[in-house]
């Protein structure tokens, strides 16, 4: 599946999409088609217009992608209640 | 496709200090940044979309004191600077506060992420050549080097700037960019890696015959798919740019 999955470079500012990873902190989640993304969205970094954006396939350098640093919410465990 | 691209045809934009772009152009009030644009880049669209590995080459000069660009993020692209007149001061975020003036060059790639400023802070105008380059990984680790060119003991030779040769920055991509800086009438071959790299010719300064095609000041010409370009200069003071590039 992932072969199929396409990475997108803004011509912006170099910011990427990559199709496999979304981006979970804007909302997009991992595996949604450059397709599917609305003809109005923009780079989050420079506000370059999607349609700016190149697919490219290039390679990730040894060790990236990272996890995203920014996850999605998860509270925290309560703390126990500590009865003294 | 094999092109030429007149002074003129460039893409160009002026952009000020005061008003909606305030934020992204430094200097306020009275700073003015002008930039002819090669292929298409921001506002400008109704170009080429770039040559080669290269999107963006931006005949820029920034006037007014404190004219630039504020601090602003990048990935990934390799972006190089060759300073011919004035005072660039470049900050970025992988720790480089430089001074570049006339000769000088960077090469700051942005990889996983990396922010820079470029800010002209003293009254006389600063020209720079910006180019931008897709690296062959993403996001690699941010890098900025310089380096100096000095056109005095490199008169009359083509010398590679950025590459993999002796002297020259390396980067992470298969282009090389080179600049004669002439004082005489030179007839030179220029010969691509193969056949399948392509030379970008920008006149900086003077006049230069490409094979069949007269180049004039700022003038530039993308050649595919040659052997050798022949290029002469005129006796005047010549300085030529030359990117080649995988496709």
């Amino acid at each position: 599946m992932s072969e199929n999955l396409k990475r997108y470079i803004c011509l912006g500012c170099g910011f990427l999409y990559d199709e496999a990873l979304g981006l979970p902190e804007h909302g997009i989640a991992p595996g949604t088609r450059w397709a599917d993304i609305p003809e109005n969205w923009a780079c989050p970094d420079c506000f370059t217009p999607k349609h700016l954006f190149q697919m490219v396939e290039i390679p990730y350098a040894a060790g990236e992608p990272h996890p995203p640093r920014v996850g999605p919410f998860v509270a925290p465990p309560e703390p126990a209640l500590r009865v003294i | 496709m094999s092109f030429v691209l007149r002074a003129g045809e460039r893409g160009y934009n002026k952009l000020q200090s005061t008003g909606p772009l305030a934020s992204y152009i430094s200097g306020h009030p009275e700073a003015v940044l002008t930039r002819h644009s090669s292929f298409n880049f921001g506002p400008y669209q109704a170009g080429r979309a770039g040559f080669g590995r290269l999107r963006v080459f931006g005949d820029e000069v920034f006037s007014g004191p404190g004219c630039g660009y504020n601090i602003h993020r990048h990935h990934n692209f390799i972006i190089c600077a060759f300073v011919f007149q004035g005072e660039l001061t470049h900050i970025n975020t992988v720790g480089n506060i430089d001074q570049l003036t006339s000769g000088d060059y960077y090469v700051f790639s942005a990889g996983s992420g990396g922010k820079h400023c470029e800010v002209n802070v003293k009254n006389d105008d600063m020209h720079a050549i910006y180019m931008w380059f897709l690296p062959d990984q993403l996001l690699l680790p941010p890098s900025y080097r310089r380096n100096h060119f000095d056109a005095l003991a490199n008169r009359n030779q083509l010398v590679m700037l950025v590459g993999n040769a002796d002297g020259a920055l390396r980067l992470s991509q298969d282009v090389t960019v080179s600049r004669l800086s002439s004082d005489t009438a030179m007839a030179l071959d220029y010969v691509p890696r193969s056949a399948s790299h392509g030379v970008y010719v920008f006149v900086l300064e003077g006049d230069v015959q490409c094979d069949d095609v007269a180049l004039a000041r700022r003038d530039s010409s993308g050649i595919w798919g040659a052997e050798r370009i022949n290029l002469r200069t005129g006796p005047q003071e010549t300085d030529l740019m030359i990117v080649e590039t995988a496709p």
